[in-house]
């Protein structure tokens, strides 16, 4: 395990070492990039690169050997959503009364904490910060720097503020990560106390030929498809469920199917009847509306002869079909309106109505009018 | 055996069995209570860790900040380690009958724990999962007596500061130097400085400053209260503190940050002496606080001839007055302070005369005990506008 093992972008990866080699990493910094282009990943690297026990001299630049007492913890950090279920569940298990007032941390090594958003409001909350100003200060206890991961940017406003006070004077052993998918949703007065590395999307290619050495198992075609459906994102790829994927799009498919030939809604309602209320849909319905985004926007491409940039390929027959008749107004209208289903659905609207409204609005020939 | 070397003796083992008596396994899970987190989600804090070796077990408590290694007596079938749920254990062993108590590593972390006929499995986490603890080192130990130490923290802590934004100040710091121990705590409103000379501390060369965290000095006065060990082993290195109170080891990560300098701060022309009973000035103070802003808690002194008048009002609950009969013959003078602070002097001082000394109604009082007993104790509170 080093630096190597992170793919794509070469170049961010190769400014950290060098930061880290003249000891000149900032105390603050900001990981930006979409969903699972591997922050949180870099972010638990550089930890290990900078308390590594035995850093190996390879090619002059600063690297963590993996293997290391303090590697192998800092490393544990790594399945970041195990480590938050098994703190939800410590959390679950205390009294009534202290659940209330614990709040979310993940640490595998006494100089390394990770701080997720605190659900359920899915936050990062004030007692947090104010535990990092506290423990802050205590020297490193088992490595040389001590490291705090936020793992999410939607910050409480007391939480953001009490943080600007470390940003501003972090204790020179002291590093603090925030992770963000858009680094603008912090506070200006945060950004400008920290410094901004953004990855980036990956090309096609790379992610096929990363996903050839960790999904051997997956046919050519399928590998081919997950790339350019994970949007670049080699964290999203890796865990690209495609089956799930393709039930939601066939899902999707049919919601559009319905609305550009307005004929029977057997089908419909067959379908939007499976997206019921309650936590357990709300992650069923968003892989819907991300389908659904991503078929309007294959249509769009379409529609511009630019068939080479459609990302559900393995659908192309059904979208050309589609395509003859979605014009540019249907589509830009489709898309509003999804933008409309969901901020429905953060006002807890009915999951099936919502759908079932979508569809009857975008009907080109409304049934009603046909007779 | 101390503790470390039985830690070193199990470690690579996972088997572990043990018998123990319930008294003495309780005495110890009492004492570490304090030290194990209640409100986390990281497991492993909210575990003991066991280590069986020789005929001692030892137990150890962490919630990263502070640790505390202590333990007991056992007769050991298998030597290893374990961890266990630190609350369960405590309120399951309280309710034990007093008997010998079997402790069993099982598969998978399980852990079984049989007296008489109870029998409980728990289940624990991995051994590798426990931070590993600093070790004691073996040169630089200074040898401190449990109650100078004890009267030190008791006159220092609680003028320690609570705000995060003064992280220097979140601690106490502690001087040693050859023939004398010094502590001084502040929070920036108030100073709580106490010496003790006429020591002789082995090992100290010249003048070794550090800076106790108040969680650290919480219980290392809860340890001291509960021991009848005469000397307490001091020790540090570069990210740690070490105080070995007899079979306990507390170890405590060290703040970072440079104590203010206080000595500036120090009154050295405060020539308005009054000497005053402290039950009468708490009691007096006590009384008129009850008057003054709920948020400043400002109580005024009016120092006249032969009388010191304390007085508090506020729009709210009214006012009030108190006065004391003192032996005072210089110029009237007027000054406020913030009654908690003298409170807690008072506490601190215990039974007893005290000195009063001021200068202006500008400038810091300092109180301090009229007898000289063996600490030199003098508190510094900084004056109120009012």
């Amino acid at each position: 395990m080093s630096f190597s093992d992170f793919h794509g972008n070469s170049e961010i990866v190769h400014t950290v070492r060098e930061m880290l080699t003249r000891h000149r990493f900032p105390h603050g910094v900001i990981l930006a990039g979409p969903a699972g282009s591997g922050k949180y990943t870099l972010a638990a690297m550089i930890a290990r690169a900078m308390n590594c026990l035995n850093p190996p001299a390879g090619d002059g630049f600063a690297d963590f050997c993996g293997k290391c007492s303090n590697c192998i913890r800092i490393g544990q950090l790594e399945d970041l959503e195990s480590r938050c279920a098994e703190a939800m569940e410590a959390r679950e298990s205390l009294k009534e009364s202290e659940k209330k007032e614990t709040r979310l941390f993940i640490q595998t090594h006494p100089d390394v904490l990770v701080i997720p958003p605190d659900p359920p409001q899915m936050m990062i909350k004030v007692d947090q910060v104010r535990r990092v100003i506290e423990s802050i200060y205590f020297r490193p206890a088992e490595g040389r720097e001590r490291v705090f991961i936020f793992t999410d940017s939607a910050f409480m406003k007391e939480a953001a503020n009490s943080l600007l006070k470390i940003l501003e004077e972090p204790p020179d052993y002291a590093t603090i990560f925030l992770l963000t998918e858009n680094a603008g949703e912090l506070l200006p007065t945060i950004r400008s106390r920290t410094m901004t590395l953004q990855l980036r999307n990956l090309a096609l290619e790379e992610i096929e030929s990363y996903l050839a050495r960790h999904r051997p198992e997956w046919k050519p075609q399928q590998r081919a498809l997950v790339a350019r459906l994970s949007e670049g994102a080699v964290g999203r790829a890796r865990n690209f469920d495609l089956e799930g994927y393709s039930a939601a799009r066939a899902d999707a498919l049919t919601i559009l199917k319905t609305a550009l030939s307005g004929s029977d809604h057997t089908e419909l309602f067959k379908i939007t009847e499976t997206y019921r209320a309650g936590a357990e849909g709300r992650e069923k319905i968003e892989l819907l509306l991300r389908c659904l985004y991503s078929l309007l926007q294959d249509l769009l491409f379409i529609e511009s002869n630019s068939a080479p940039l459609v990302r559900n390929t393995d659908v192309m027959s059904e979208l050309q079909k589609l395509s003859q008749s979605a014009d540019f107004a249907w589509l830009s209208s489709a898309a509003e309106r999804l933008g409309d289903v969901e901020r429905g659905l953060r006002r807890n609207l009915l999951r099936s109505l919502s759908l079932d409204a979508f569809e009857a609005a975008l009907e080109k020939h409304p049934a009603g009018m046909r007779g | 055996m101390p503790v470390e070397a039985i830690a070193s003796s199990a470690i690579g083992t996972s088997t572990m069995e043990i018998t123990i008596s319930k008294f003495e396994l309780l005495r110890e899970l009492a004492a570490t209570q304090g030290v194990v987190e209640r409100k986390t989600t990281i497991p492993i804090l909210s575990n003991y860790l066991f280590e069986a070796g020789g005929d001692r077990l030892s137990l150890t408590a962490t919630d990263l900040d502070l640790s505390l290694r202590t333990s007991c007596n056992a007769k050991v079938k298998r030597e290893g380690a374990c961890t266990i749920p630190a609350r369960k254990l405590h309120d399951y062993v309280k309710l034990l009958p007093d008997a010998d108590i079997t402790i069993k590593l099982l598969e998978n972390h399980w852990v079984s724990i049989r007296c008489g006929r109870s029998n409980t499995k728990m289940v624990g986490m991995a051994r590798s999962n426990f931070p590993s603890l600093p070790v004691f080192p073996t040169a630089n130990v200074v040898k401190i007596p449990a109650q100078v130490l004890r009267g030190m923290i008791a006159r220092t802590s609680f003028a320690i500061a609570n705000e995060e934004s003064r992280y220097t100040l979140n601690g106490a710091l502690m001087v040693l130097k050859p023939e004398s121990i010094t502590m001084v705590a502040t929070d920036g409103h108030r100073l709580a400085h106490v010496e003790r000379s006429n020591e002789k501390f082995e090992g100290v060369s010249g003048e070794l400053k550090t800076l106790v965290p108040k969680k650290a000095m919480d219980e290392l006065r809860s340890l001291v209260d509960s021991t009848d060990v005469e000397t307490i082993e001091f020790a540090k290195d570069d990210s740690t503190l070490f105080f070995r109170i007899g079979q306990r080891l507390l170890t405590s990560r060290q703040l970072t940050g440079q104590f203010p300098n206080f000595e500036a701060v120090l009154p050295k022309d405060n020539t308005r002496i009054i000497s005053l009973h402290g039950e009468d000035l708490g009691a007096a103070i006590a009384r008129v606080a009850q008057f003054a802003d709920e948020r400043s808690r400002a109580v005024r002194l009016k120092l006249e001839k032969g009388e010191l008048k304390l007085s508090a009002s506020s729009t709210e609950t009214g006012e009030s007055e108190d006065s004391i009969e003192v032996d005072y013959n210089g110029e009237p003078l007027t000054v406020g302070f913030n009654a908690q602070y003298i409170i807690d002097f008072l506490k601190a001082a215990g039974a007893g005369d005290v000195r009063l000394e001021l200068k202006d109604s500008q400038s810091a009082g300092q109180l301090r005990p009229a007898e000289s007993e063996d600490y030199k104790y003098r508190y510094i509170v900084m004056p109120m506008r009012i």
